[in-house]
């Protein structure tokens, strides 16, 4: 792609800006099942993506073949597009702005085909010996991939920047007494040479050994405990909330809520796409707009939206360099980049002393439809443990977990030190809450 | 998109190595979003993507590559890496591969292609259901609504010779309507959609799915807590059907049956349901939302009876879940696009009309839940878990049908639920969903006729 023959195409024809936003991922992965190879995928995509500003309002085509030849009848597409935006949806493209660099911690090393191999096998082996009770290897898998991204706009933009990443993961299932649990492991490998086998396979059938057993208990009001994983999970689903462009379309809980005491005084929210504690690190986000750390919730309030350049200039704003897509095709949005609770000082044994008697919810299911985003109130599937005099006492499963998030944030007993990011861009510590309602027998 | 004989040549040089079957998908997808907020346009944006995928067996394994580049300089070292992951191609030769166009009947004719109308004309569809949502109550204060149209060009090509073309055209609108009162703030959702062109919208009006949204804003507005426990559940028709699409639809897939990673793996022929039950999967349906001609293997499409009485009869198998498990692939082998290898999934998934009256469902039910319209859910194959979220539910009291409730969430097993389901009525309606699973999301819809299940766990938010 001649792309400055597009940027000075569409500078001659009077729109407002171009931006032009190449996204390349390719990969590989290989699967392992029965000893064997099960699968094996190789991919290269190039996608491209152009936003065009016109008498203030905005266009998007996403082109898997781009053709030098077609610019003007491209340009065409973007202009008759954008005739029909509403005024009120007025946007700008950003001008060049230094960031302060950032690098990841990471450092990868590539294995030869023949060590994914080997790594496959033995993992397979040492789950199957790990445990009696382990049924069968569910999965058994390698993924590595590496993906650029490259902005330029007529403004002046260019930024190009590289992510790699490399995973194994495994998944096994395990019986007890004629019922079947499943546990999954995914873990995140700089260099496949410093794995250890057993490692993988111990924390992958300890995941499925954690559910066995599991069952409902009597419906009622219980102290919880959500531990780090499900306390992700809930409040991953629902970070959503503190989208400057929902506060600004009215449909976020958090919607004139600024200044206010929204949450308990023991949680503290930070925004930080410059974490390096987390696996990805962005210096600049979709927009070109540089990323920094925001302190969304301090002490249980609420203290700033995250922003793209759209959302901020609608709120009389700045950006905070959260206009994230989802792929180079998807539009930008406002999205948080290694968003977390910040951790206090309690290991979950703590936690688990000082509630007593209660429940430790450990996963949660459904988390797609079990929520509604506009009120906070939550009714999902869960799995976890009985606590008695501060002790794990036995599995439970097929109840539900019910509430208002936001209620619930106010009803904070303790906010546990176990943050791990783990392969995720947003992460948590366990947090003890007073009280939430619990549905099973 | 390629042209035979090149198709052919790929095939052959795939085959010239240990694999015994090749296959290429190649796929050119235009789609369309038209994002309003209220009563403007907040955003349009368009799609093309065009890329090729490239599958190769070996028995049971399987070797699959990439690429939005569809020319030698993309495929050939794909090819490459391909055949090597296979084994050694030292001294293996290209077999000759000759392809013939497999015939089908078009299922999913399309009268008004979304391309054919202008943009200010297929916005108009949005703002229909806006205004109408707007107009049904006074205390509808916000709108949202997306229109997505899509036209997807595949043709698949294999080793043995099959070729196959197809064109599907889908198109949808995702109404939300927000109510607002005295601090009380709901909403409501309708997404209607069908594998066809804009004629779609003659029969649905925009106006009836606007309506539709706005109306469960404004029950919500007086809902209150659901209360929770085991109790019996009617779930009314439609989007009801995601019950059976979770708790039973997905583990008759041969993803997870082939592996033995579901519950109703080895159950053929045996009584999984209650004897009042009867389910199709069915991907001929013209012009439905889940259909199309042939599959993504090229197979045509085909109704599957799953379950007849409570018997399980068959399950929904790709050609590689055919391998593992000896049986003849049903025509169920779907994927999101190029990107992702096809795997078995479902097409138009739903539970048959039963024989009892729509008004004996609620007869004798003392204390229990109507789900009016269901959210989504998501079910473990391995175990049979479910979980699903009512939208809209009611308290039943007495046999009657009493107070709207929030914040509702089913959950259960799967094998348990099926045999707890004691009527089924005769109303069956179809909804429309995005179906995720390994081979990425894909458009599917649920159904039945209103039913009833004797007890499932109902996790609400009321501290009782």
């Amino acid at each position: 792609m001649n792309k400055q023959a597009w940027l000075d195409r569409a500078a001659a024809r009077g729109f407002d800006g171009l931006e032009i936003y190449v996204g390349r991922s390719a990969g590989r992965e290989v699967k392992w099942f029965g000893g064997q190879m099960d699968s094996f995928v190789t991919s290269d995509v190039t996608g491209y993506s152009l936003r065009a500003v016109i008498g203030g309002k905005t266009a998007n085509l996403a082109l898997e073949t781009i053709d030098d030849e077609r610019i003007d009848e491209t340009l065409d597409l973007l202009a008759a597009q954008a005739e029909i935006v509403a005024s009120e949806e007025a946007d700008v493209l950003r001008a060049p702005e230094a960031a302060e660099p950032v690098t990841g911690r990471t450092v990868w090393t590539a294995p030869t085909a023949d060590r994914i191999i080997a790594a496959l096998a033995a993992t397979e082996k040492a789950i199957l010996s790990a445990d009696k009770r382990v049924k069968q290897v569910m999965e058994i898998g390698w993924e590595d991939s590496a993906s650029g991204r490259e902005i330029v706009n007529t403004n002046g933009v260019h930024v190009a920047d590289e992510n790699r990443s490399q995973v194994l993961y495994a998944g096994v299932a395990v019986e007890e007494n004629g019922k079947v649990k499943d546990g999954f492991h995914v873990e995140i490998v700089p260099d496949l040479a410093k794995v250890d086998p057993a490692e993988i396979a111990r924390k992958t059938v300890e995941d499925a050994l954690d559910e066995l057993g599991g069952t409902p208990i009597p419906s009622g009001s219980y102290p919880v405990i959500f531990e780090r994983r499900a306390m992700t999970s809930l409040f991953g689903a629902l970070t959503d909330m503190y989208s400057g462009d929902l506060i600004g379309k009215g449909i976020s809980p958090l919607k004139d809520k600024l200044g206010e005491a929204i949450f308990s005084e023991k949680i503290t929210v930070v925004d930080d796409p410059r974490c390096t504690d987390a696996l990805r690190v962005l210096a600049y986000d979709d927009e070109g707009c540089p990323t920094r750390r925001k302190v969304l919730v301090d002490r249980g309030v609420f203290r700033t939206p995250l922003h793209n350049t759209k959302s901020a200039a609608r709120m009389g704003a700045e950006s905070t360099g959260n206009g994230f897509k989802h792929g180079y095709a998807g539009t930008v949005s406002v999205s948080p980049m290694n968003c977390s609770i910040l951790p206090g000082t309690q290991t979950l044994e703590e936690l688990m002393a000082q509630m007593g008697d209660g429940l430790v919810i450990t996963r949660l299911a459904g988390l797609h439809a079990g929520l509604n985003h506009v009120t906070g109130d939550f009714s999902l599937q869960c799995f976890g443990y009985r606590v008695k005099d501060g002790k794990r006492e036995r599995n439970v499963a097929l109840i539900t977990a019910a509430g208002n998030f936001l209620e619930m944030m106010k009803k904070v007993v303790a906010v546990g030190c176990d943050l791990d990011w783990e392969y995720r861009t947003i992460a948590c510590p366990s947090v003890a809450f007073e009280s939430c309602a619990i549905a099973g027998e | 998109m390629l042209k035979k004989e090149e198709l052919a040549r790929y095939l052959g040089l795939c085959m010239a190595s240990e694999a015994d079957f090749a296959e290429i998908y190649e796929e050119e997808e235009t789609s369309e979003t038209i994002s309003s907020l209220n009563t403007g346009v907040e955003r349009v944006s368009r799609t093309v993507k065009r890329g090729a995928g490239i599958r190769l067996f070996k028995g049971v394994q399987t070797v699959y590559g990439y690429s939005n580049g569809v020319d030698d300089a993309h495929l050939l070292p794909i090819i490459d890496d391909l055949r090597r992951a296979l084994g050694e191609t030292e001294g293996r030769t290209a077999p000759e591969v000759t392809l013939t166009e497999a015939p089908f009947a078009n299922n999913n004719p399309v009268r008004v292609d979304f391309e054919s109308v202008s943009l200010a004309e297929r916005t108009e569809l949005a703002f229909r259901a806006e205004r109408a949502a707007r107009a049904y109550d006074a205390r509808i204060v916000k709108t949202q609504v997306t229109e997505l149209n899509v036209r997807q060009h595949v043709q698949i090509a294999n080793s043995e010779g099959r070729l196959a073309r197809d064109e599907r055209v889908r198109t949808r609108l995702s109404i939300n309507a927000y109510a607002a009162e005295d601090g009380n703030f709901q909403s409501g959702s309708c997404n209607p959609g069908a594998g066809c062109g804009l004629e779609y919208w003659e029969t649905l009006t925009p106006e009836s799915a606007g309506e539709e949204a706005a109306r469960i804003a404004i029950v919500m507005l007086s809902a209150r807590d659901c209360p929770s426990g085991r109790m019996p559940v009617v779930i009314d028709n439609g989007f009801g059907g995601v019950i059976f699409h979770e708790a039973c639809g997905h583990s008759l897939e041969a993803t997870s049956v082939s592996k033995n990673r579901s519950v109703f793996a080895g159950k053929l022929g045996q009584q999984i349901a209650s004897s009042c039950v009867s389910a199709v999967d069915d991907g001929t349906i013209p012009g439905a939302w889940g259909s199309e001609n042939v599959d993504d293997e090229g197979t045509p499409q085909k109704k599957r009876v799953l379950i007849e009485n409570g018997i399980l009869k068959s399950y929904m198998i790709d050609r590689l879940g055919g391998r593992r498990m000896g049986m003849e692939p049903t025509g169920s082998s779907r994927r999101q696009s190029y990107e992702y290898e096809p795997t078995s999934r479902m097409s138009n998934t739903f539970i048959c009309p039963g024989t009892d009256s729509y008004e004996s469902l609620f007869e004798g039910i003392e204390h229990g839940l109507y789900a009016r319209t269901m959210g989504g859910g998501s079910v473990n194959p391995l175990t049979g878990e479910f979980n699903f979220s009512v939208r809209e539910g009611y308290l039943i009291e007495n046999g009657k049908v009493t107070t709207p409730v929030k914040g509702a969430s089913l959950i259960g097993s799967g094998a348990e639920i099926l045999m707890n389901i004691e009527k089924v009525s005769d109303n069956l309606a179809r909804a429309q969903g995005m179906c995720g699973s390994a081979s990425g999301s894909i458009p599917t819809d649920v159904g039945q006729p209103a039913i009833r299940v004797s007890s499932i766990t109902v996790g609400g938010t009321a501290n009782e």
